[in-house]
């Protein structure tokens, strides 16, 4: 088939650009951290909506967009039931503190891309723990 | 330059502008600004402990930031907010280091200044909820 230099050379590349080539298939895997993230972020929005904190639900409602699109195409299916929410400011102060905490732990240990948008998470919560606190 | 140069010399800015701007200032926008301004003095302490444990050396604060002049309260609360953003877009940015160590610290200070840009947002009458706080427009 392929008889001089050339020919094999275009062969070459015919086969890798119809994608016919050794080369390992990724298989794109949900990470894990922006899943944690994004539970968390749903369950804050309805906790401060609860509240009536629609400002910071609303924060908490743009990181779930940005970390559902991140996700994609994996999609994360949403919990109906939430479980118990908080009962007072006190509470959700906690909460936005525990959520906090849990996206700086996941920003340090991150090997992604995706230290910066876990750190703006952390920083984003912190900064509602501590205006409720 | 690393992140944490980025951060300290924004703390040193930041320090710097809390001095100058304070006169202007009455009530509890003043009490909040003396806070802010210690909290500022503790984190640049914080680095400054840092660099020492590292046998690294930090750069000095300099003698004097370009600042705006103001003449009033309403300027000197637009000058610290202009800071306090500054602040934490300059800690923002070292979250994305590579280095272990550096990104712990500029997570911790990243954190500690988003809420300092809240609380001064608050005092000035600014809504303070920021899903991003310190990135870029």
């Amino acid at each position: 088939m392929f008889t001089t230099r050339r020919g094999l050379l275009i062969g070459a590349v015919a086969l890798a650009a119809a994608g016919c080539t050794r080369e390992t298939a990724q298989i794109i895997t949900s990470d894990a951290d922006l899943t944690t993230a994004l539970n968390t972020a749903r369950w804050l929005a309805a906790a401060a909506d609860a509240l009536d904190f629609g400002d910071l639900a609303e924060d908490h409602r743009a990181h779930v967009t940005t970390l559902e699109r991140l996700l994609r195409p994996n999609v994360v299916p949403v919990v109906e039931d939430l479980g118990q929410l908080p009962a007072d400011d006190a509470a959700l102060a906690e909460a936005e503190a525990t959520g906090s905490r849990q996206a700086a732990d996941a920003c340090l240990a991150t090997e992604s891309d995706f230290a910066v948008v876990l750190g703006e998470i952390a920083a984003s919560r912190a900064a509602h723990a501590a205006v409720l606190a | 330059m690393t992140a944490v140069d980025t951060g300290l010399a924004a703390e040193y800015a930041a320090i710097y502008a809390y001095g100058a701007m304070a006169v202007h200032l009455d009530g509890d926008p003043r009490t909040l600004a003396e806070a802010l301004e210690s909290e500022h003095r503790s984190r640049r302490d914080a680095l400054l402990d840092y660099y020492d444990a590292h046998g690294l050396e930090a750069a000095p604060s300099q003698a004097g930031y370009d600042i705006e002049h103001v003449e009033d309260a309403a300027g000197a609360e637009a000058v610290l907010l202009a800071v306090e953003l500054n602040v934490t877009t300059a800690w923002r940015s070292g979250v994305a280091a590579t280095e272990p160590t550096e990104r712990e610290i500029s997570m911790r200070m990243y954190a500690d200044s988003a809420v300092s840009l809240a609380r001064w947002r608050l005092a000035v009458g600014q809504p303070f909820a920021d899903p991003w706080p310190g990135r870029p427009e």
